[in-house]
Formats: structure tokens, C-alpha cells, sequence
């Protein structure tokens, strides 16, 4: 099957994973337009990360069906158009920026080592070794290694976690001129005020959708001015 | 000094102690497992060296050293003939052979030394001691009863001593050098890639890995790849070293020897990597050197000989790989053993086999724990 017709970069139906007593995915279903900015917005250990994992296929004995691009997962070769940054700043602490990246795009079958660095605003640091880049420096390159092969999905896990007011704007406007460029983003998030700047949210606990739609989407359904108040009343009208 | 910030870090440390159930099994229970192998190595119970006697001997000086032999409890004597004897010790099955002549008595009688031939096969130096102090007590005990019935004095004692390999000069170090260049390249490559490749899963970095076209086997080997061309380098730093500076006794091929270390390298490097998948970190990883790595070389045959053991522990040595590596190294650089020979090709096999086996088993493992 190939993915020409396919209108969803990705289409998660009725995912379902339990580890042990803790039930992970509970029957999700979640579709993603190609080029929409998708918010997963939940409390930690709601499942976000597990879902992202589930969407790339790393989570063995998932109940469901999961495509990827047109692609029914697991599937190794369609991970060469996927980009993941996992939540802390997973690099080589004693390659330089440069090396790093470059490794992340000879994997994924090359990609433009020098537009990667430029997009973070890395390309002075280049040559300097992982080991001595600052918290919110990694952040950005851990991106640029995600990015590094212009990904048609990116997947991106609390990317925002412990990054300065200013680096996130930064990050949010790479990210929408991304998604303009046509790349699907889904980005996890508990931080309600990045939730603004998604296409679409869904709203995730106990590895439930609970609900889904614009950020204005919603405030109408909960009827609520804020969206930290907006989930707390469709959590409480789900338990 | 406050007893009581003191003390807070005493009971902490006691209390994860308390979780770490593994850290405590290798405290309490590898040293016993240790020492008890030791124990079962130096406290004999296996076969005891073989000496051949060849006895040509006319007169009673011959049967009586015989008899002494046969009855000594630290070498396993038995009459065979010159040909069979020569067979045997080059096969290993005899440690060596004892010619006794035909004018052996008659010789002693006209007041001539006690000088039979002892060939030792050289490679052991615990057997080679063993021979020639209980042929030296033989001789004694011989003599002594004869001289006792009369007509003979207590000759002088002067066997006269060849080695098949080797010789009298080869030392302690020649002996143990050779297998043990190849334990110091299976234990630091062994550290070094389990360490470093639990970094990998540890830094999340695997996770990345995991979620890209990479296939698992193409982890595995370009890992293995890139260690192996370090350890390489690393196997014939020692390996020269080894030989020119330690001025090691080697009669074999020294491209022989690297490929033997060469085929070490990559089991130890693929062994890392699998054993990295059972560890939660790199302390962990540390961990598993008394429990796998320590056994593998104490029953290696390095200290003592895998057919002094007790045979139920030979097959516990004949299971693992290092023991092949020691039996081909020894034989390459004493014995001056080449492909030609069975046991360099039966090692080599089970080295290659062993490094097979380590891939696929790393790659088999390789999904567990990334998250």
C-alpha cells in the first residue's frame, strides 16, 4: 500500500497496552492530517510518551492498528521520513554538535547537516563537544538530529521541558515554519500555554483521548476560559 | 563531628543496599562461588599427570622403579613402548615417559650413576614437576630396597632430561604469558564495550537508534565493527609487547596467535553487548565480572590444567569459550601448533562459533529495556 492517497500522517485506531498493572493505552484513537501541528496535552504518566513510542513503533504487544505515513507499523524502512526527539536531550556527550548531527542524518540516509544547525542557531557551536553546550544548547541540537533528514513526521516528546521562555518561542516559530513547509508535527506537552499554538489538541489521562479539537474547540465544550480549567473539568466529567 | 548527619549516611546507604538485591547476591554469594573453584582446581581430584615407563631394564633395578611408580599418588604411571610413548606425548595424553636401559642395573652395579632418560612434553610446569619429583623419589625407593637386599650401594642420581617443547629454560611466564595475553584482551574488551554500550541505552540515545531504519543486526555489527578495530589494535599491542619486550617463548606463528586473539575479541565485544541488555547500569555491568568473567578464567586452564579439574567441572571448562582460546594459544606458542593441527582448528571453530552465537544473541536481546 503506498501512501499517495493517504490523507492521515498518522492513524492510530483503538491502541491498546498494558504494562503490568498500569494500563498504558486505553483504546485510543487519534488521526493526524499531513502538515497539521497536533498537541498531546496530559499530566506526566498519562501515556503520552508510550503513545508516541506506539506511533513509532518501539512498544511490542500493542492491541490495534497503527499507520504511519500510509505505512501499518512496526516498520523499520518508513522510520527513514519519521524525526523523534525523545524527551531529555538523548545525543553523545563527547561528539561535537556537528558530529552528532551528522551521524542522526547518515542513519536516517543523509540529510542537510548545515540547514539543521542554522535552523537551531547552532552553526557557531559547531565544533564544540556535546559535553560542554548548555541545558537549553542540547535541547536545540537534540532537535536539529531529529530534524536533520527533513522528517515528514516529527515527533516531538515534551520538547519544551526546562527551556527558557525565550528558546521556546524560538522552537514554536521553527516549528510552524515546519509545519507551513508541510511537515506533521505531533508534540506532547503538560504545558497548557504551548497548547495554543497546536492545529489540534487532544487531551490525554489514564492513556485516554478524553477529548479533541482546537484550543477554542475546547474552551466551548467545557465551557471554561482557560485550558488548564477546560481539562480539569472534561478530566472530572470522564472519571 | 554530628553522629546523627553521620549516621544518615549509613542508614541510607543500608537501606539501598536493602533494594539492590542483586549488589548484595554478588557480595554474599560470588565470593563463595569463586573460592569454591578454587578450591575444586588446587585441591586436585582429577587426573593426575600421565608418565609412560618404557623398561628394558634386564636386571631388578627396572621392576623395582616401576613398582615405586605405579604406586606413587602424583603422577598416573604406566609401562608402554618407545614408539607408543613418543605417540603419546606428543598427542598430550602422556605429561612424559621414563627410559629405563637394558644395562640399567648392571651399570649401577659396576658403581656407574642412576641415569635414566625422563622426556617431559614440557607444556605443564606443575606435570613437569610432578614427573620428575616422583621418578627422582622412584629411584630413591628403588635403590634403597635393593640395596638393602644387598649387593648394591645407593647409586648417584643423575636422570638426564629432555623437553619435546620448549625446554628447561622456559619460565613461569613463558608458560602462563601466552594465555594469559589472551584473558587481559577478553576482559578489558568485555568491560570496556558492556560498559559503553549501556551508556548508549542509559543516555537514550539507543532510543533514537531504535527509531530510525537501523536494524538491530546493524547495530550489533557496526558496534562490534568499531570495538573490534580498537580491540585489535589493542590484542597486538599486548601480543608485541608480549614477545619483544616480555621476550614471551613463542615456536609458533604469530599471525596464528592474533587470529586466536582476534576471534577472543569479538565473542568479548559481542558478549558486552548482550550482557548489557541484563544490566540497569553501568555499575550493574561492572557487576558481572565475578559472576561471568571470573569463573571463565579460573577455569580456563590458565592456572590449572582443565584435565587436572574433577571431570564434572571439565565439563563445566570445556563449555566455555576462553578455555579454547587458552588450549589454542598454548599449543601455538609452546607446541608451535598450526592449522595443520586438529586441536588449533577445532579451537578456532568453537571461538567463531562462540562470536556467532554472541551476535545473534545480541541482536535477539537488543529491544529490551530501551525505554
Amino acid at each position: 500500500m503506498t501512501d499517495a492517497g493517504t490523507a492521515f500522517a498518522v492513524d492510530v485506531t483503538d491502541a491498546r497496552k498494558r504494562f503490568g498493572a498500569i494500563q498504558a493505552l486505553d483504546g485510543i484513537t487519534l488521526r493526524v492530517p499531513r502538515g497539521q501541528v497536533y498537541g498531546l496535552l496530559g499530566p506526566n504518566g498519562s501515556g503520552k510518551t508510550t503513545l508516541i513510542r506506539t506511533i513509532l513503533g518501539l512498544v511490542d504487544g500493542v492491541e490495534g492498528e497503527v499507520t504511519l505515513l500510509g505505512t501499518r507499523m512496526p516498520d523499520r524502512e518508513v522510520l527513514a521520513r519519521i524525526g523523534y526527539m525523545t524527551q531529555a536531550a538523548a545525543l553523545y556527550g563527547d561528539l561535537t554538535a556537528e558530529e552528532n548531527v551528522r551521524f542522526f542524518a547518515r542513519i536516517h540516509g543523509g540529510g542537510d547537516v548545515d540547514a539543521a544547525l542554522r535552523f537551531v542557531e547552532l552553526e557557531d557551536r559547531r565544533s564544540a563537544v556535546v559535553a560542554t553546550l548548555s541545558g537549553g544548547m542540547r535541547t536545540r541540537l537534540s532537535l536539529a538530529c531529529a530534524l536533520v533528514h527533513q522528517p515528514e513526521v516529527l515527533l516531538l516528546d515534551e520538547p519544551t521541558v526546562g527551556v527558557d521562555p525565550q528558546l521556546r518561542v524560538q522552537l514554536w516559530n521553527g516549528f510552524r515554519a515546519m509545519a507551513a513547509g508541510g511537515t506533521t508535527i505531533i508534540i506532547s506537552s503538560h504545558v497548557m500555554d504551548e497548547a495554543e499554538r497546536c492545529d489540534r489538541l487532544g487531551l490525554i489521562r489514564a492513556g485516554r483521548l478524553l477529548a479533541e479539537g482546537s484550543a477554542a474547540d475546547l474552551l466551548a465544550l467545557a465551557g471554561a476560559d482557560r485550558l488548564e480549567n477546560a481539562f480539569l473539568t472534561l478530566a472530572e466529567g470522564s472519571s | 563531628m554530628s553522629w546523627r548527619r553521620t549516621l544518615a549516611i549509613t542508614a541510607r546507604l543500608l537501606a539501598q543496599f536493602r533494594h539492590d538485591h542483586r549488589t548484595l547476591a554478588i557480595l554474599f554469594a560470588a565470593p563463595l562461588v569463586i573460592l569454591g573453584i578454587f578450591a575444586l582446581l588446587l585441591g586436585g581430584g582429577g587426573d593426575l599427570p600421565g608418565v609412560g615407563v618404557v623398561n628394558a631394564d634386564a636386571g631388578p633395578l627396572g621392576s623395582a622403579i616401576v613398582r615405586q611408580l605405579e604406586a606413587s599418588e602424583f603422577v598416573d604411571a604406566r609401562i608402554v613402548d618407545t614408539t607408543k610413548a613418543e605417540e603419546q606425548l606428543t598427542s598430550g595424553e602422556l605429561a612424559a615417559y621414563v627410559v629405563l636401559p637394558t644395562d640399567l642395573t648392571a651399570s649401577v652395579m659396576h658403581g656407574a650413576a642412576l641415569d635414566p632418560e625422563i622426556h617431559l612434553r614440557g607444556t605443564e610446569p606443575s606435570a613437569s614437576a610432578a614427573t620428575l619429583r616422583s621418578v627422582q623419589q622412584a629411584m630413591v625407593a628403588a635403590a634403597s630396597e635393593l640395596a638393602a637386599l644387598g649387593g648394591l650401594t645407593v647409586p648417584e642420581l643423575a636422570p638426564v632430561v629432555s623437553y619435546r617443547y620448549g625446554g628447561a629454560d622456559l619460565d613461569s611466564l613463558d608458560l602462563l604469558g601466552g594465555p594469559f595475553v589472551g584473558l587481559l584482551v577478553f576482559f578489558i574488551v568485555y568491560l570496556v564495550t558492556s560498559v559503553s554500550f549501556l551508556r548508549e541505552r542509559s543516555l537514550g540515545t539507543l532510543e533514537r537508534l531504535m527509531a530510525s531504519p537501523l536494524r538491530r543486526t546493524e547495530i550489533v555489527v557496526g558496534y562490534s565493527l568499531g570495538f573490534s578495530v580498537v580491540a585489535l589494535l589493542q590484542a597486538a599491542e599486548i601480543l608485541l609487547f608480549s614477545l619483544w619486550i616480555l621476550d614471551l617463548y613463542n615456536a609458533g606463528n604469530v599471525l596464528l596467535i592474533f587470529l586466536v586473539e582476534a576471534l577472543l575479541v569479538l565473542g568479548a565485544v559481542n558478549l558486552g553487548i548482550f550482557l548489557s541488555t541484563f544490566a540497569r547500569s553501568e555499575f550493574q555491568a561492572v557487576q558481572f565480572i565475578p559472576v561471568v568473567i571470573s569463573p571463565q578464567i579460573l577455569l580456563s586452564g590458565v592456572i590449572v590444567p582443565v584435565s587436572a579439574e574433577p571431570s564434572w567441572l571439565q565439563v563445566v571448562s570445556n563449555v566455555m569459550p576462553l578455555t579454547y582460546a587458552v588450549d589454542a594459544l598454548r599449543a601455538i606458542m609452546l607446541e608451535g601448533a598450526n592449522l595443520a593441527s586438529d586441536v588449533i582448528l577445532r579451537d578456532v571453530a568453537v571461538l567463531a562459533g562462540f562470536t556467532v552465537l554472541m551476535v545473534v544473541a545480541a541482536a535477539a536481546t537488543l529491544r529490551r529495556r530501551v525505554a
